[in-house]
């Protein structure tokens, strides 16, 4: 499946897109998706970068690679 | 990794949401571990599964409101049943009523005729009895008539008799 694709089918993506459009906090963002989505309770969500290095570690993925996707789906969706 | 369009570590929360909720299999540099994560096909199977309560949620509640309306239909039957019961009984009691009335009614006719037939037989006796006394009138008068006649006779023979110069008072037979 194309990524780009797969990010623009992914309501969490749209919903983080939007609440960083609004200024809001990417912790209490997550935190408050925590609640609702048992695969981010038990995260460390006070060291986001961390957080996410260990994550891609730990799927064997690359981890700019993959921001950099995330970037390229950003500008070309106007969301920044 | 910093970028000025992913201020405040925004890009690090898209990174963790990608990895869990939209990166699976195939995705850069492969996923040993995706089954520890949710994928697309996860999320979607959450979703459809939550399509799948929402289902049965408006089933269920279909379901409630059909076992309200069969209760309420039931009641509505039961209340018609009861209400032609009642009326089958008002009926009933009506015709034992209409009934009684008309053996009541039957009773009076029949003591009507009796105290007719008393009254008739009555008339009848007193009728009888003066038929009898004018007959015993008309026997009485004839029988004196009678006696009268033989009087006139024995009168008639006397003055026969006398006239013949010789009267016998005793004379025998």
């Amino acid at each position: 499946m194309n990524p780009l694709m797969m990010f623009g089918n992914n309501n969490m993506m749209m919903q983080a897109f939007g609440a960083m459009m609004r200024g809001e906090s990417p912790k209490d963002f997550l935190k408050n998706l925590a609640n609702t989505n048992p695969q981010l309770q038990g995260l460390n969500l006070d060291d986001l970068e961390g957080t996410a290095k260990a994550l891609c570690d730990k799927n064997n993925v690359n981890m700019d690679e993959l921001a950099d996707k995330i970037k390229d789906f950003a500008k070309s969706n106007r969301q920044i | 990794m910093g970028d000025s369009t992913f201020s405040g570590g925004w890009i690090f929360a898209f990174l963790i949401i990608a990895v869990i909720f939209g990166w699976g299999n195939g995705g850069v540099g492969g996923n040993a571990n995706a089954a520890a994560y949710a994928t697309m096909a996860d999320v979607n199977a959450a979703i459809n599964n939550q399509s799948t309560q929402q289902a049965l949620a408006a089933i269920q509640l279909s379901s409630a409101n059909n076992n309200y309306e069969t209760s309420r239909l039931i009641s509505d039957q039961n209340m018609t049943m009861m209400n032609q019961s009642n009326t089958n009984l008002l009926t009933a009691v009506n015709g034992f009523n209409a009934i009684s009335a008309n053996i009541a009614n039957g009773f009076n006719s029949v003591n009507q005729n009796i105290a007719d037939l008393g009254y008739k037989m009555e008339n009848c006796c007193c009728s009888i009895k003066t038929m009898l006394l004018e007959n015993r009138l008309q026997d009485t008068q004839i029988a004196l008539q009678n006696a009268q006649n033989v009087a006139v006779n024995a009168q008639q023979s006397q003055y026969l008799l006398s006239q013949l110069g010789t009267f016998v008072p005793t004379a025998g037979v």
